[in-house]
């Protein structure tokens, strides 16, 4: 079926738009700052600089009434800011991206939430953490991890992977290189794997006490910390992490213009899949606007709209809110929902209550590690070198 | 008593080691309860089997069979790939729903796989992958009666296979038919996993003898 030229959805007036922005620039300045400006002219510029770009983003989502386009630009420079200070903080403190085995047995490894399902079943089983990092203090630390992905997974379910994860900005940064995809055709029974990958590792790593994904699969070693390769098991762990990070967070992408790692990999991504189905927002499809053009399908990332979707007039469970197929409605059919309400219903209403939190979840979370990976920046160019 | 004892102990070791083989195996069937209780019962069978054929072997020749680490590795090794290549061939082979991977459905349908899967899990599972289970013979291959071995080794099984009760529960979730392909697609990661687990024990057996 031929599709209507898209029509822009209708963002907010300009009068509205700089009173909404303004009660995030508040709230932004203070979570950004944390009430003081710092001493160090890299440190201020940084801090006026993120300041600066979270609002602007967060103006033009509302103005424009386009949400991904813009979170992608946000979340993706997330991404590429948390390598940045990331691999430099390591430096710093190791001296090495490689982590060695005494780190491990001091117990200083940084906690990523990917690990969170490996976690679940050994707390539940035996009050062990199986992960070699710190509870409390230090970098990255446990508990303040899982703080966050509680207070993520209320707020947000499954929108945790477009608006929270430090991961998630690098495949959908390469899935947006091309402007058309070179791969279309993909068996949508591909969506499944990341369960499976969940149910593997969780029940792995209750039974061998080890974070199974984190040893063997997880692609974000090649550009975070990884073993140093002292045996032929490392050696072939290595091997595969720096595979699945090349094709599943470069190369598919770039060719499917689909986030091929977190729709068809990640286990953490399959966990929160469960969790949207007790968080408030979801994204619905008006039955009576819709025309069928199937844009959506084309569009979404993970996969998680198929026909069956429109009958329906509900995404799949995967969904991970992300508004791409929201902007690319020609009838503006889908929308940002609260459960338990009308459809259409207030829909300007429910979008802005989920950017809210979407968006401030976002900047505030991210604030820090874009500063710090905006002095790292500023220091390379002063000086040469990103490390002190 | 001291096997049933120490069956109870072990049994959540037990279980962790083998819900990695039974929990994917039953959703990929996609049975209720009562058929799940079926399996386990099959996949227990085995496991009884495996139990007391070691019970036998050793009475026979006490812990001589896995007197030097290299051979017991190899054996390990041999056991875990026979395991690996049972899990892949029920993920890839065996395909009542649709695989995601239309070419391996292709071949799928000119091979055919053997019935008693569980029972074969069972027995494997029981000899290479528990851990419990190498504790009980050690203890048991250090007494001189056949019966005693049989006895100590039958009241290990009853001890741990407690356990494993629950599991048929997951029953309850088969009207969510996606769990089936998200259960084969388990088999067949749980397969590769223990196969390359089998390869490295098998070298490092071979290294060692």
């Amino acid at each position: 079926m031929k599709t209507d030229t898209p029509q822009v959805p209708r963002g907010e007036g300009l009068g509205r738009t700089i009173i909404l922005t303004a009660i995030t620039a508040v709230i932004t300045a203070v979570m950004f700052s944390q009430g003081k400006i710092p001493q160090d002219p890299k440190g201020a510029i940084a801090l006026i600089l993120t300041f600066l770009f979270a609002n602007t983003l967060f103006f033009l989502i509302i103005y424009t009434g386009k949400t991904d386009r813009y979170r992608a630009v946000y979340f993706s420079t997330f991404a590429v800011m948390l390598i940045v200070s990331f691999i430099s903080h390591m430096l710093e403190a190791r001296g090495s991206m490689s982590l060695s085995e005494a780190k491990v047995f001091q117990c200083e490894v940084p906690f990523c939430h990917l690990v969170i399902p490996m976690t679940l079943v050994p707390i539940a089983l035996t009050k062990t953490i199986i992960f070699p990092g710190s509870l409390i203090g230090g970098y990255a630390s446990i508990a303040s991890m899982f703080v966050l992905w509680i207070g993520a997974t209320l707020a947000l379910g499954r929108g945790f992977c477009s608006w929270s994860c430090f991961y998630g900005g690098l495949d959908d940064g390469f899935s947006r290189v091309l402007k058309r995809p070179v791969i279309k055709k993909i068996n949508p029974k591909w969506i499944y794997l990341p369960f499976a990958v969940l149910l593997f590792v969780a029940l792995t790593a209750a039974a061998y006490l080890s974070p199974t994904y984190c040893i063997w699969f997880c692609p974000f070693k090649a550009v975070t910390e990884f073993n140093a390769v002292t045996s032929t098991e490392i050696l072939i762990q290595t091997i595969i992490f720096v595979s699945l990070f090349i094709g599943l967070v470069i190369v598919l992408p770039v060719l499917t213009k689909r986030r091929t790692q977190c729709a068809f990999l990640c286990p953490f991504g399959a966990m929160q899949s469960l969790t949207n189905k007790i968080n408030v927002f979801d994204v619905r499809i008006d039955k009576e606007k819709c025309v069928k053009c199937k844009r959506c399908i084309q569009v979404c990332p993970t996969l998680s709209m198929s026909e069956e979707s429109l009958e329906q007039g509900r995404t799949r469970i995967t969904c991970m809110k992300c508004g791409k197929c929201i902007d690319s409605c020609p009838k503006g059919a889908i929308s940002y929902h609260i459960k338990g309400t009308d459809i259409p219903g207030k829909r300007n209403t429910y979008r802005l209550l989920f950017l809210f939190a979407a968006f401030l979840f976002l900047a505030i979370f991210s604030s820090h590690i874009i500063q710090d990976g905006i002095v790292r920046i500023l220091k390379l160019v002063t000086t040469g070198s990103m490390i002190s | 008593m001291k096997g049933f004892f120490l069956g109870l102990s072990n049994g959540v070791t037990c279980v962790a080691y083998c819900t990695p083989v039974l929990i994917p195996y039953m959703l990929g069937e996609g049975k209720g309860v009562a058929q799940n209780f079926v399996t386990l019962m099959q996949f227990l069978l085995g496991r009884l089997a495996g139990y007391l054929c070691f019970a036998f072997i050793t009475w026979l020749i006490g812990l001589s069979i896995f007197g030097g680490l290299g051979s017991k590795g190899l054996i390990i090794g041999i056991l875990y790939i026979i395991f690996s290549c049972l899990m892949m061939v029920y993920a890839f082979f065996r395909i009542d729903v649709p695989c995601a991977a239309r070419s391996i459905g292709y071949v799928a349908r000119k091979i055919r796989v053997p019935l008693l899967i569980p029972v074969a899990a069972g027995l494997l599972s029981g000899i290479a992958l528990c851990p419990p289970f190498l504790l009980a013979m050690t203890d048991a291959a250090g007494k001189g009666s056949l019966s005693y071995s049989l006895f100590f080794f039958f009241m290990f099984f009853i001890g741990t296979s407690v356990f494993f009760i629950p599991i048929p529960f997951v029953g309850a979730l088969r009207r969510l038919q996606a769990l089936q392909i998200v259960g084969k697609m388990a088999a067949g990661i749980v397969g590769l996993y223990y196969l390359y687990t089998g390869i490295m024990a098998v070298i490092a057996g071979a290294e060692g003898i």
